[in-house]
This record gives C-alpha cells, sequence and structure tokens, in this order.
C-alpha cells in the first residue's frame, strides 16, 4: 500500500523527517520502501487495522503528537428508508447506508481529496467512488457506492451457490461459481460482497444522488475470491484483513462532510443494521508477565501509558482493546506491542542455558553410506519429488503445478536417471550420482521407505587408474562387497533403449531401503569429510567444452615431477581442468610415457580452434622446455 | 600399471564426491544447534491439516491453506507439509518440558519462480521450559547468526507476523554491500500452541525459530540463482568438495 509521507506528518504535530517516520515504522514492524515522498508499505497479515492513513497514525502515536480528529458532520441524521434485506448476518453481521443527493457534480477537487490523487498519482473515476477510494485510504473501511437512479426494488445479501455471470465495474465479466457473498436486486447480482461492485449499478460522472454501502464481513467470507476470480482490489485486501467494525458512522460522517466540501448536499439519509454487539475484548492488567515475557523490567505506569498512546483503555484493573485490534487477545499479543513500542533491537539479551539432551545420532547408517559413497566419486543430489508418471501406487496431487507434476514419485532412480542424461549431454564421461530421500506411496494408507539410490555409467574415474576402466554392474558389486560382504545388493542395468540419447556406456542403478542395510557399515572408516569452510560458487559455463591430449616421453625420470608441476599449475582462464589421463612406466626402454588431459572451457563463449591451439602450443613449448622430454610424434 | 617401487608415478589423485551443498548446509546447522543442547527429531513431509495447520494456529482462513498455497495429496485428506514445524508439535505432544528440539527437511509449497521452488529446506528449533522470555530467544539467535555469520556481522530484529509465535520476529543481517538481508523467523511460542500440545502455558513458556537453508547457503556460497542447487549438475556440485 502507497501512502504519501506529507498526508501523515500533516497529522503529526512535531514534523519529523520523512527517514525519522521511516525508522519509527521498521521499528514497528512496519516494513516498507521509499520512492520519493511515498511509502510503499507492507503489512503483515494482522495488521488490517494499519491499511490507512488514520491506521498508521494511530500506532505512531506512541512516539509522536499525532491529531487523529478529522472533521466530520455533526448533525442529526434522518433515518433511511431502504428496502434492504440481510439473509446472511453471519458473515455481514454490521452494514450501514446512506443516500446522499448533491445539486452538482463537482469538476475538480479541493484539499485532501486532490492531494490524494495528485500525491500518489491515481486516475480519476467519478466523484463519489473517488471520495470513496480517498476515505478507503484514509480511514481504512472500503465503501460502495451504488448510483441511486439505477437501484430500483428490493436489495438482498445473500450468500449464494449459483454459476452466474458477473459483471465488475471494471468492465471485467466472471463467472460466479460455487459459493459466494453477493448483492443482489431483484434477483440479479449487483455487488460481489467486498470484492468488486457491479458495473450495472455502478456511479458514474452524472450519478448526483448515491447510495453509499459500508459494511463489515468476516474475513474468512472473503479470503480466497479476489485470487479465484482474479481481481486485485483494494477492498478484499483490508477486508480479508479485518476492518474495524465500529467506524460505520465516523466513516460515513466523515463522507458527508467531504462531499459537503465540494458539493451542495440537498438530501441525505442513513440507516445501520446491527444483528449483534461487538463485544470489547478486555485482558487483566499483568505488567509482571509483561515483563517476564519479554525479559525486561518496566512499571506498570510505563506500561499503561504506551498501551494508552495506542489507544488501548484501562479501566477498573482491565484493558479494553480497541475495536480495530482484532489481533490483541491475550498477554503474549500485549507483550509484542510493548517490544514494539521499546525496540526490539532496544530489548537487551539474556543468557540461555539450554539443559543438555542425549544427542543420539539416528542417521549414523545413513551418513556412513554417503562418506562411502563420497570417497568413491559420487556426488550427492537432490531432486524434486513431482513427477508426471504416475505408478498405481503413486500418490496423486490434487492441485499440482502442472500437469507434468502431478503425482509423488516412487522411486529415486527415474529421477535420477535424468540427472545422469543431463550431465551426459554437458560432456561428463564419468557420472556417479546418488541420493537419500523419503519417498511415499499409498497402498492402504500412506506409506513411508527412506531410499538410498545411486546411478553410475561412464569411466571409473578421472585418473590414470580409473581412466580407462568403465563402470559396469561388477564394479559397483565389488565396490559394495568390500564393505559390505555379507549383503546382496541388486544392481540393475538401466536400458538406454528408451533413452533420449546416443552414448552406450552401461548405466548402473541401486535403489534400497536404508533400513535394509546392516550395522556392519558403521565399522567403514571413511576418508572424506565435510567441507570445513563453505566454498565461493563460481559461475558455470554453458558453452561446450573441448579436450586435449598430451603424452609425453621421458628419459629423465627425475623430470616427471617437473612436468607435473608444471602442467598441473598451469593457468590460463579458458582451462577448467587437468588430470593425468595415463600413466605407464617401460623399464625395458627406460622411458616413461605420461598423458595430461587438458579440458577446455570458456564462460563467455564458445571456443574456436585458434584460441584452443594458442594455448595448447604455449603447454607445449613450456614443457618441451624441460630437458629430456618429448612428445611422440611431434 | 605403476607398481609400488615405483617412486616417480605420479600421486594417485583419486576422485572425490561430494555431499550436496543444500545437505551439508543443514548438516552445519543441525550439528551447530545440537552442540547448544538441541535433540533431533524427524517427521514426515504428508502431514495431515491438523498437524501442519490447526495445532499451530493456523486459522481455517489462513491464507496459507489455500490451495494455491499448499499442495494437498488424496483428495485433501492429507497435505505436503508447508514448514517443519508440525514435527515440533509431534515432539511436545510426546515429551513434557522442558523440550528443546529441532527438526530439518524439506518443506513444499505452491511456488515455482526465480526466487521460489516448490521445495525447499528449513530447520527449525523450539525450546520449551519455564520462564523462557524474548530475551533468552535474542541471545540465542545472536549465537546462531555469529556462528554462521561470524561475530562481526551486524543484525536486528524487526516485528513481525507468525501464528504460531508471539511476539515474532524476523531477523536481518547487514550484508557486505549494506543491503539488509532477511536470515530467519522467531518468536515466544504462543500460549495456543503449547496448550494444544497439553503444555500448561501459565507455567511454561517456549521460543521458536526457523531457518530457510537455501537461502543461507546462497549467502554462504555466493549463488545467486535457487534453482542451481537442484539442476544437479556436476560443473556445480563439483564446486562444494
Amino acid at each position: 500500500m502507497k501512502i504519501a509521507y506529507r498526508h501523515l506528518v500533516q497529522h503529526i504535530e512535531e514534523s519529523p523527517t520523512i527517514e525519522n517516520i521511516s525508522n519509527k515504522l521498521f521499528q514497528l514492524g512496519h516494513e516498507h520502501e521509499i520512492d520519493g515522498d511515498i511509502f510503499d508499505m507492507e503489512f503483515t497479515p494482522n495488521r488490517g487495522d494499519c491499511l490507512s492513513i488514520n491506521g498508521l497514525l494511530r500506532d505512531l502515536a506512541v512516539f509522536y503528537t499525532v491529531d487523529l480528529n478529522h472533521e466530520v458532520f455533526t448533525e442529526k441524521l434522518n433515518e433511511l428508508q431502504l428496502d434492504f434485506e440481510n439473509l446472511s448476518e453471519n458473515i455481514c453481521p454490521i452494514i450501514s447506508f446512506l443516500k446522499l443527493e448533491i445539486d452538482q457534480v463537482p469538476e475538480t477537487y479541493k484539499n485532501s481529496l486532490d492531494n490524494y490523487f495528485t500525491d500518489l498519482g491515481l486516475n480519476k473515476n467519478n466523484f463519489f467512488t473517488d471520495l470513496s477510494n480517498y476515505l478507503s485510504y484514509e480511514t481504512g473501511q472500503p465503501t460502495h457506492c451504488y448510483d441511486a437512479s439505477l437501484m430500483s426494488g428490493k436489495l438482498l445479501f445473500h450468500e449464494i451457490e449459483k454459476n452466474e455471470e458477473f459483471e465488475t465495474l471494471l468492465d471485467k465479466k466472471i463467472a460466479l461459481t460455487g459459493k459466494n457473498s453477493v448483492f443482489s436486486l431483484n434477483d440479479n447480482v449487483i455487488n460481489l460482497a467486498g470484492i468488486v461492485g457491479g458495473k450495472s449499478t455502478s456511479c458514474s460522472n452524472n450519478t448526483k444522488t448515491v447510495i453509499v454501502e459500508c459494511a463489515f464481513f468476516q474475513p474468512e467470507a472473503i479470503i480466497g475470491k479476489s485470487v479465484k476470480y482474479d481481481i486485485q482490489s483494494e477492498a478484499s485486501h483490508k477486508f480479508e484483513r479485518f476492518v474495524d467494525p465500529e467506524c460505520h458512522d465516523k466513516v460515513l460522517r466523515r463522507f458527508i462532510k467531504l462531499v459537503s466540501d465540494h458539493a451542495n448536499i440537498k438530501d441525505m439519509s442513513i440507516i445501520s443494521y446491527k444483528s449483534k454487539d461487538n463485544p470489547t475484548h478486555q485482558i487483566p492488567i499483568n505488567v509482571k508477565k509483561i515483563n517476564q515475557i519479554i525479559g525486561i523490567n518496566i512499571s506498570e505506569k510505563e506500561y499503561l501509558n504506551y498501551l494508552s498512546k495506542l489507544g488501548f483503555v484501562v479501566e477498573e484493573g482491565l484493558i479494553k482493546v480497541p475495536s480495530f485490534r482484532s489481533d490483541i487477545k491475550r498477554q503474549n499479543d500485549l507483550a509484542e506491542e510493548i517490544a514494539r513500542v521499546i525496540g526490539y533491537d532496544n530489548i537487551a539479551t539474556s543468557k540461555i542455558s539450554i539443559p543438555n539432551n542425549e544427542s543420539t545420532n539416528h542417521k549414523a547408517i545413513e551418513n556412513k553410506l554417503r562418506f562411502f559413497l563420497l570417497d568413491n566419486g559420487f556426488y550427492e543430489v537432490i531432486n524434486s519429488p513431482f513427477v508426471s508418471l504416475s505408478s498405481e501406487e503413486a500418490i496423486k496431487v490434487d492441485n499440482p503445478l502442472d500437469s507434468n507434476r502431478e503425482y509423488l514419485r516412487t522411486n529415486i532412480t527415474n529421477s535420477l536417471v535424468e540427472n545422469l542424461l543431463f550431465n551426459e549431454r554437458r560432456q561428463k564421461d564419468s557420472i556417479k550420482l546418488f541420493e537419500i530421500s523419503d519417498i511415499y506411496s499409498s497402498h492402504n494408507g500412506i506409506n513411508k521407505k527412506r531410499m538410498l539410490s545411486i546411478i553410475a555409467s561412464g569411466r571409473v574415474g578421472e585418473n590414470y587408474k580409473d581412466f580407462s576402466k568403465k563402470i559396469n554392474k561388477k564394479y559397483l558389486v565389488m565396490l559394495f562387497q568390500e564393505i559390505l560382504p555379507n549383503e546382496v545388493f541388486d544392481f540393475k542395468i538401466v536400458s538406454r533403449e528408451l533413452l533420449d540419447t546416443k552414448i552406450k556406456n552401461e548405466i548402473v542403478s541401486l535403489e534400497v531401503d536404508i533400513n535394509s542395510f546392516s550395522s556392519d557399515i558403521l565399522s567403514y572408516k571413511e576418508v572424506s569429510q565435510s567441507p570445513e569452510g563453505f566454498a565461493q560458487y563460481s559461475l558455470i559455463s554453458d558453452f561446450p567444452a573441448s579436450f586435449k591430449d598430451i603424452s609425453y616421453s621421458i628419459k629423465d625420470y627425475s623430470k616427471t615431477q617437473e612436468l607435473q608441476d608444471l602442467l598441473l599449475n598451469y593457468q590460463c582462464d579458458i582451462i577448467k581442468n587437468i588430470y593425468i589421463f595415463d600413466y605407464f612406466k617401460n623399464e625395458k626402454q627406460e622411458e616413461i610415457k605420461i598423458g595430461f588431459r587438458f579440458t577446455f572451457q570458456s564462460k563467455k563463449a564458445t571456443l574456436n580452434s585458434a584460441e584452443i591451439e594458442l594455448v595448447y602450443n604455449d603447454i607445449v613449448s613450456k614443457s618441451l622446455n624441460i630437458s629430456g622430454i618429448s612428445i611422440p610424434g611431434m | 600399471m605403476p607398481d609400488h617401487k615405483d617412486i616417480f608415478s605420479p600421486e594417485l589423485d583419486k576422485d572425490r564426491g561430494s555431499l550436496h551443498p543444500i545437505n551439508h548446509m543443514k548438516d552445519s546447522i543441525m550439528s551447530l544447534l545440537t552442540s547448544f543442547g538441541f535433540e533431533i527429531i524427524d517427521g514426515p513431509e504428508i502431514e495431515t491439516e491438523e498437524f501442519n495447520f490447526d495445532m499451530l494456529n493456523i486459522k481455517k482462513s489462513h491464507p496459507a491453506r489455500q490451495m494455491h498455497d499448499t499442495f494437498y495429496v488424496e483428495n485433501k485428506s492429507n497435505l505436503l507439509r508447508t514448514h517443519t514445524s508440525p514435527v515440533q508439535i509431534r515432539g511436545m505432544l510426546e515429551k513434557k518440558p522442558p523440550l528443546a528440539f529441532i527438526s530439518g527437511g524439506k518443506v513444499y509449497r505452491k511456488d515455482d519462480d526465480a526466487t521460489h521452488l516448490p521445495m525447499f529446506h528449513q530447520v527449525e528449533g523450539i525450546y520449551v521450559d519455564e520462564n523462557v522470555s524474548f530475551a533468552q530467544l535474542k541471545d540465542l539467535i545472536y549465537k546462531i547468526i555469529h556462528s554462521l555469520f561470524g561475530d562481526d556481522v551486524e543484525l536486528r530484529f524487526r516485528p513481525s507476523y507468525f501464528p504460531f509465535t508471539e511476539p515474532s520476529a524476523e531477523v536481518d543481517i547487514l550484508s557486505k554491500e549494506g543491503k539488509w538481508l532477511e536470515i530467519l523467523g522467531c518468536g515466544l511460542v504462543n500460549p495456543v500452541v503449547l496448550e494444544n500440545c497439553n503444555i500448561d502455558s501459565k507455567k511454561f513458556s517456549g521460543l521458536a525459530f526457523g531457518l530457510g537453508i537455501e537461502r543461507i547457503a546462497m549467502l554462504k556460497h555466493g549463488v545467486t540463482d535457487i534453482r542451481e542447487f537442484y539442476k544437479s549438475n556436476l560443473d556445480f556440485l563439483s564446486q562444494f568438495k
């Protein structure tokens, strides 16, 4: 909600700066951004009472001398004769109507009404609608204006449940479905209560006689409707968050005053319907409890003074909650009021000491498995549980994001296959992944299993020992047999036939219930450790990589290390990775053969061969400077 | 293939994998909190409305319960938990105070854009004892934030609103660029929630807090797009060894 600084400050005696008010608003928990002289406010959903100039001023009154007394029409009003029936008093227990006729529609606006449109850069509609909008901004109470000349017949407020088309005053046609609270005239919906009025009875620039409706709707009846019908109205935002049920007389008298500032009123009358009294909520004064909740020590006098400034009334040992504060019900709520006024950051800390609980590592087996897999080059992944394909036991999401995410997965392997293909498309030739996750299925109720799934394909590793070995079922069986010789695992070969890939490497997978692992795994001594710090992420390149291999012949064995030091530490923007993929010592020929693989990839563009050759030639040149080293064939 | 006598053979740089950065962050935070005295408890990701909302004082009319915010399953008989708080409800129903629980894991909300995902991770904690105060909550939050971001980090508490805590606060830290960043939500457990769990709110009070793991991981690792965490891209994952 946008609120102009000058609309606030004109009611504050101290004339604080915009920064000063901003600081106080933050202290009170009212988040906002400042754009020029405008506060763009974002209120928490429990503070519907703040959605107006008056609402904010009521809160700021705890810091400043605030004048909340806007001029209102004070004389006695005639009773309006209106053919109205409220059939849903449980939804709308309090409602008032004001009928008012003016002699001439004003062409220009004065004072605060004019400032409202100018300062906030708003478009005008027609006099009565504009006035209604301004009044909502000033008081927080939405009102709806009907052109009285279009209102012949019996007006009904009721909850209906029928499909009906309704055209809003914003010319939008919506199909009403399900239960809706509406105002009807002669069996036609003329107003979707609390959300938006209808076109058929809306005011225009010619409207001289208006019926102003001022209502309190239970938030439960309004919530969800604006989203359902895709209508983001200021009124629904306020009604959803609770408006002051006791403000009608004051708001409508203010309406009359503002009209009288702009036109001669020929006739006016008012009527209120109240099906039940709104009881004042009362909370016993208990400053000791407040001090205990916050961890401070303020006096009762100070405590009550703060509450008084916020509009609470203290009588006979009780704190009476004002009708606009629906969020205050118990001592903790009052404690929050005091904490806000003091300022959360001004409350001193008090040392906390939590009694030590017996800490049991209930995921010991799971964690051992994770580190065993890490030691063997597996990367942990996390996948979304939402999938399109269903098995009979899959749990269906009632309201999925889309049809591709309609079910909860019943296995992890399918997700890992997708991960594997994704990485193969990114030119990865050694892929080892695992995921541990809860998996849910529906069979005689909801069943949960904690599963480990692994998938692997391509080279066993990127080092000279594993480079030429391909991952297969035997490799994984042996891997697990080393640590769990007494357990048998059902490794599976994933067929590539139906996969969108031309790569032929065998894909091996395993999916197993964590609970099926024996405690033998606990004796495994892991090499990998959790990282001590948090590595700074470097942006990933989406451009293709190129690979270059260089194989050296070394006659002077002592130069092997020098060559490694040179190449493995070679720095260049377009080199992403370097490793030794081949090493062979030929004793007969007194020669070491060593091969290095370079991965070239730029973060800025696809590399051309000239760019790669330039770096490649530099590597070759520098390496051949080492005596006793040659590149066969070069 | 080099034999063991070959003193010239290069060091065998055996490939190691890496923990997922989100799980690593979750584990780090859980480990920190257990060192403060919290006990780890677990709960299901498929929950009932009763545990996910009702017991936590989230009224039937609360927007979070709408179909556009919460994933419901099996003809609305259950839902995907929208936070890890129901685990704490289960814990409070099982044990008597004093109690101090933490729970961490996946939670689900019906969002999907550049900054929100339908699945993300939380760690939440609760401590219930006699005379637990907001001032003590602040002490705990300072300890958590300083452990995560260093003793020099500047933080602020802002009043906020959660149905299950009162008073409620959000905590921001000041980034190096001078911008306040929201880090966690916290507050004193709403007495209604304690009573829902058969805990005498006149005798006991509690504090609670919750952290979004992705948000903290993004800050700690310098990741700017939350979606990167879930692409399972080896170029991404290999950076977190």
